[in-house]
């Protein structure tokens, strides 16, 4: 039985495991339901929970840790003449052999005769594991199942513990947002401490001058390179800022449009349509931002007098602007169309017009969805790189202007991970500092979104 | 509201309305041409993007093909006579479509203008005569005619991406090539076809050999585990922090956590993924797994908010009309308020998988920004995803993976439309206003 | 419906899971440079085409991602070729060393010549390295002829030099992460940036500080790494230059012509015959202990030390690799024949 297949007969026995349960359950009461102190559904949960979560784990688990045992075991039977002063990493090859001969692969070798036994064992223990695996996952199931179906009594509150399940499932969900920021601090963390002992932590915070431009090879002395944060700082929110300055009008009234004035039909139509501008890939974008907007500003820029460079902070971050509209149009959207009909028309019934009442009463009461949605789309602007690489350079300059060519703190991460340079010179460490030093920012941001949002949320009803 | 003028000076209301209706109702209809301006905008941008793309990639679906007369040497392809299939797999196809290339143009005879002639078709022809080959053994000894690929550069000319006015040494194909192509279109020996290979095929550095079967396999085994464990996860989280906790400084923390978790570069996410999965799981690289654990922390930030904005907008009243009848809690969650703000789930689940359907960056930590030529069969085998397909078309010098790049481009979204489109039914089902 | 999703999940997670404890490997890996990356990838596939073997995975992640990765460690999980754009440091070296990797055999596959173009619409430049310098050096020589140095004031090229056309002074170029601006600096820029004499006689800290300094005021644009879009950047803005590698001039010679580098233009011949002055050696660096272990790796080294791959007239040059003289190409297909251990 391969894996696939047994995980479809468990998942099979847990749904049989519902069927039964709930079945048993109307029995025990004799189709008078209001005898059950749970309702049978949640016989059915009950069941099915027994049946399926253990057999489940001892599945899961015992597939994750085979591949290890068996390798070990065979190692383990292998003859000292091969096994004999091999490091772990040697070893590991010995083995990726063995393994490639077992499932039939080509080999890089002339088959060992000796490894050819290695792998007829593998192949032997890995059968022997398999049978043991479906023996034991299915006698669980059924004992689960067994077991469970006594607890079908009328009095048994099984609902409390059903909930209980899905509490720990919630709970457990909502950890692992926790364990990702632990994680993402951690896998920064190391090597932007490196980072900061080669590099002042004051050059890096208050710096005014970004250019790394350092050696690359070890012959080269190096030439200059400045490390300071600010410049990238300044031009993300340059960028954002513009992007923001068209997907919030745009988005914003779109949804106010389609939620408001825009008969069924059409909005059924426009939204999802809209939702593909977020889908659409970067690089389209990216062109699109080089190769027409940033002429088409450049050429009326200088019709103007302006001096404009051919790569601008605004050339990317209108076109970026266009690719976040949907975060604000179709979430604010979402919320528009969820504030209740009666706050409408209670406005309409004192004589307000149709857009006062969006102006004074809707919008108000759909502001916590709306916020989130800008939120959303402009941490979307700040890690955005493709675009603003294409359109707006990698020069870090300090400026306010938008004619000029900025760079942002993402883009900077990006090349310099994948640069040419050596991986532990402070150059490619610097991304691991710009990402920490990003994470502690957006984290201020957002406790003080948090405060403001609090401070000017209206509750309705 | 008025009448603060005081009672020697009696206002009439209707009379203040009626002056300023004129007014207002301008204004209405100043906001109302507003949204309408911002939405015939926003559907004006996409147009004007879908429309760039299509125009430069709908020529990628035909390809350039030669038809060849090739003589199956048995001398060479299986000179025991055994048909034993590693044998004849071994063969000299490229000569033999060579040889072929030179009967034809029989007049040829330097070395360098054979160079040329040889350039005609495409370098993977050979592979396809041997495939022609290895399932019609009994030809061997025959003469055959099979359509090959022919060259990159020949099907850009044939498609009119090459002047064929401009000076030779500013073209990638020669006049001498062009008298020959020429030749052989009087022959009716050249034709665009339907390019199946742009359906079937793995990556290849050979513009008339590429396609995005691979990328599309890879995509839909990674986004498989984005969309399971990112919905499930997202959904899981709103609701525990909308329904079932008070509000304390834990779920503020909570709280303000998932927003910033949102706000980080998905490269960074990348590294996540390099340092927690594959080098703490130990997990191989480059394979859909990795890549759909990594996209789903990525969306996961968009799902929880825009799921908890919905939570959040579903009215009190309905979650106390569940209780007062006698509903749990958990029953009012999941029975009541749940479907309710599904639509609003939802939107932000299609936003959140656009963004990991189009992502590449943090793919490019865990090694899924690469050459993969056979489709992966599974969850772990090394695979490649669409977008960076694309990334990697749009940076490779041959000027035919142009129009390949918009093509692919297409096909992502014809895989962006239907994954919304699904969403968007099930959106339909559950809306309601209040 | 939702319990169904959630068995669902752990059906596929299961099946997911699964054949990841067995970790076999049965094809090459490699990894690096993004420079080399469509070289490499040629060979991988006519090597997949042509044997039973499967098709090496190439993944592009730049030179120092690639030798990071290659030197964690000997074993299937870690990669068997890393290609580079640039040799391999000897601190790099070390980390390969200290991780177990000890046999790590160098092979250099080529040229790759680095152009200066500019669109066809535009003038033909004819730049000496003394030009490029001056006109891209953050800080040069004081226009007077006294022997200071400046911050770079010239503004067009004719400040540059008297003979070169009145065009406002804008070059797109890599970043200074990539190799390929590296071996710019240090072939055109420091080349030219020599030929002044009291540079030249400035103590070797001072001097490539000045040499390879590239201004930063806006009239060397950082583009990123992807040269079709300069390419298509130059089409669109006929006054600008840019710099980027042979093969896409190659591709679009319909669009942009090169300029030439002391006289010499960046052509196939000119590269290979050493005429052309700025062109640079690209690598990748084989772990001799995955040699016999991974199926594959002693054969895909024979495709790429062919005539037919990398010879005069071998498909790479098709694609634009410029190759190595004949000497150089037997002196590296020895390499990879015996396996030679690098020292350093």
């Amino acid at each position: 039985m391969s894996t696939p297949a047994l995980a479809l007969a468990v998942a099979l026995l847990t749904i049989l495991g519902y069927w039964i349960g709930r079945r048993r359950s109307f029995a025990v009461v004799a189709n008078d339901t209001s005898k059950l102190h749970s309702r049978p559904t949640y016989h059915g949960f009950y069941v099915a929970i027994w049946c399926g979560i253990p057999a489940a784990f001892v599945f899961f688990f015992w597939v994750l840790f085979e591949g290890y045992l068996i390798t070990d075991l065979v190692v383990a039977g292998l003859p000292e003449s091969v096994v004999g002063g091999l490091s772990a990493d040697r070893m590991n090859l010995v083995v990726n052999d063995i393994l490639n001969l077992a499932s039939g692969n080509i080999v890089a070798t002339e088959s060992d005769p000796m490894l050819r036994a290695a792998a007829d064992h593998y192949i032997q223990l890995q059968s022997m594991s398999r049978v043991a695996l479906v023996v034991l996952v299915l006698s669980l199931a059924v004992a689960g199942m067994g077991l469970s179906l006594r607890a079908v009594q009328p009095h048994n509150r099984v609902r409390n513990r059903v909930e209980r399940v899905v509490q720990i499932f919630l709970i457990g969900s909502s950890t692992i947002a926790v364990f990702a920021t632990i994680g993402i601090v951690l896998s920064v963390l190391f090597e932007a401490i490196r980072f900061f002992e080669a590099v002042p932590l004051s050059e890096f915070l208050f710096g005014l001058q970004w250019s790394p431009q350092m050696a690359i090879r070890e012959d080269q002395v190096g030439s200059s390179g400045a490390f300071g944060a600010i410049p990238l700082f300044a031009g993300t929110l340059l960028i954002s800022f513009i992007a923001m300055l068209v997907a919030v009008p745009v988005g914003l009234m779109s949804a106010i449009y389609l939620g408001e004035y825009a008969s069924r039909k059409v909005r059924a139509l426009v939204k999802p349509l809209l939702e593909v501008l977020a889908g659409i890939p970067t690089v389209v974008y990216g062109f699109f931002a080089a190769l027409t907007v940033a002429p088409f500003i450049r050429d009326n820029g200088s019709l103007l007098g302006l001096d404009v460079s051919s790569e601008s902070a605004l050339a990317a971050g209108l076109v970026m602007g266009i690719m976040i509209i949907p975060f604000v149009s179709s979430l604010s959207d979402d919320v528009i169309n969820a504030v209740p009909q009666a706050m409408r028309d209670g406005s309409e019934a004192l004589g307000a017009t149709r857009s006062e009442t969006i102006k004074k009463v809707v919008i108000p009461a759909a502001l916590p969805g709306i916020v989130g949605g800008i939120l959303l789309a402009v941490s979307r602007a700040i890690g955005e790189t493709m675009i603003v690489v294409m359109a707006a350079g990698l020069a870090a300059n300090l400026t306010a202007n938008p004619l000029e060519a900025v760079t942002t703190v993402t883009v900077q991460i990006v090349t310099l991970l994948v640069g040419d340079q050596e991986f532990d010179s402070p150059k490619t460490l610097a991304a691991f500092a710009l990402g920490l030093m990003l994470f502690i920012v957006t984290l201020v941001l957002n406790v003080i979104a948090l405060h403001v949002v609090r401070r000017y949320r209206e509750q309705y009803e | 509201m008025n009448n603060r003028g005081g009672a020697d000076m009696p206002v009439d209301t209707t009379q203040i309305i009626k002056r300023t209706l004129a007014r207002r109702y301008r204004r209405e209809a100043r906001f109302r041409r507003m949204g309408l301006f911002a939405v015939v905008l926003g559907l004006a941008f996409l147009s004007l993007l879908l429309f760039s793309i299509v125009s430069k990639g709908y020529t990628a679906f035909w390809q350039t093909f030669v038809l060849m007369d090739v003589h199956l040497d048995a001398g060479v392809i299986d000179p025991e006579g055994t048909l034993d299939q590693e044998v004849m797999f071994a063969a000299d196809y490229g000569g033999m479509i060579k040889a072929s290339l030179r009967d034809t143009f029989p007049e040829v005879t330097q070395r360098r203008e054979k160079r040329d002639l040889y350039r005609l078709v495409s370098s993977g022809a050979g592979f396809y005569l041997r495939e022609e080959v290895l399932q019609n053994p009994d030809a061997i000894g025959k003469t055959i005619q099979i359509w090959v690929p022919a060259d990159d550069d020949v099907d850009m000319l044939m498609k009119g991406h090459f002047d064929r006015d401009k000076p030779e040494e500013d073209r990638r194909i020669k006049d001498q090539q062009i008298a020959w192509v020429d030749r052989l279109v009087d022959q009716n020996r050249i034709e665009l076809r339907f390019n199946t290979t742009f359906f079937t095929a793995g990556d290849s550095r050979e513009p008339e050999l590429a396609g995005i079967w691979a990328a599309v396999c890879g995509s839909f085994f990674t986004l498989v585990i984005t969309l399971l464990l990112a919905f499930t996860m997202g959904v899981a989280t709103a609701v525990y922090l909308e329904e079932f906790t008070p509000k304390n400084r834990w779920t503020d923390l909570i709280e303000v956590n998932i927003n910033n978790l949102a706000a980080v570069p998905s490269i960074v996410y990348g590294l996540l993924g390099l340092a927690v999965f594959i080098n703490f799981f130990g997990l191989p690289r480059s394979v859909p797994l990795v890549g759909g654990l990594v996209l789903a922390l990525m969306t996961l930030p968009t799902i929880i908010i825009a799921s908890r904005a919905a939570l959040k907008s579903v009215p009190p009243s309905i979650r106390d009309a569940a209780l007062g009848v006698g509903a749990s809690k958990t029953e009012m969650v999941f029975h009541h308020v749940l479907p309710q703000a599904m639509p609003g789930m939802l939107t932000g689940t299609i936003i959140g998988m656009a963004q990991a359907l189009g992502e590449s960056a943090p793919l490019l930590m865990i090694g899924m920004v690469a050459f993969i030529a056979d489709a992966p069969g599974g969850f772990t085998d090394p695979s490649t995803v669409l977008p960076v397909q694309i990334y990697l078309w749009a940076d490779s010098p041959e000027r035919a993976f142009v129009e390949r790049t918009s093509a692919a481009i297409m096909i992502l979204l014809a895989f962006l439309f239907s994954m919304n489109g699904l969403a968007v039914l099930l959106r339909k089902r559950f809306e309601r206003r209040w | 419906m939702k319990r169904t999703v959630l068995l669902l999940a752990l059906t596929l997670m299961v099946w997911a899971i699964q054949p990841a404890s067995a970790a076999s490997r049965d094809y090459i890996t490699i990894v690096g440079s993004s420079t080399l990356y469509p070289f490499s990838t040629v060979v991988a596939e006519q090597f997949g085409r042509a044997t039973r073997f499967k098709t090496p995975k190439i993944e592009s992640t730049g030179s120092g991602g690639g030798m990071k990765l290659f030197c964690a460690g000997v074993g299937v999980e870690h990669p068997d070729i890393t290609n580079s754009s640039r040799r391999i440091k000897k601190s790099e070296l070390d980390s390969c060393h200290s991780n177990g990797v000890f046999h790590v055999v160098e092979v250099k596959v080529g040229y790759d010549g680095i152009a200066i173009a500019n669109s066809k619409e535009s003038t033909h430049m004819s730049l000496t390295r003394k030009d490029i310098f001056l006109a891209l050096a953050k800080h040069v020589p004081k226009p007077d002829g006294s022997q200071t140095l400046v911050l770079n004031p010239h503004e067009t090229w004719q400040d540059v030099n008297p003979t070169l056309p009145d065009l406002k002074i804008e070059v797109l170029g890599p970043p200074p992460t990539s190799g390929t601006r590296d071996a710019f600096v240090e072939l055109a820029m420091e080349a030219g940036c020599e030929q002044i004499d009291w540079i030249k006689a400035m103590d070797d800290r001072d001097r490539k500080a000045t040499c390879r300094t590239m201004r930063e005021d806006g009239a060397y644009v950082e583009a990123g790494e992807n040269d079709n879009l300069i390419v298509q950047k130059l089409e669109s803005n006929p006054n600008a230059l840019g710099i980027f590698g042979f093969s896409f001039l190659d591709q679009n010679a319909d669009k942009v012509q090169g300029s030439l580098v002391d006289g010499v233009a960046p052509e196939f011949e000119e590269i290979a015959s050493g005429a052309y002055p700025v062109s640079r050696s690209l690598y990748f660096y084989v772990k001799g202990a995955h040699v016999g272990s991974v199926p594959g790796i002693a054969e895909f080294l024979a495709e790429w030390a062919r005539e037919g791959t990398w010879g005069d007239e071998g498909y790479l040059t098709d694609k634009g690799l410029i190759p190595m003289p004949a000497g150089e190409r037997d002196e590296f297909a020895a390499a990879i024949r015996n396996l030679t251990n690098l020292k350093l």
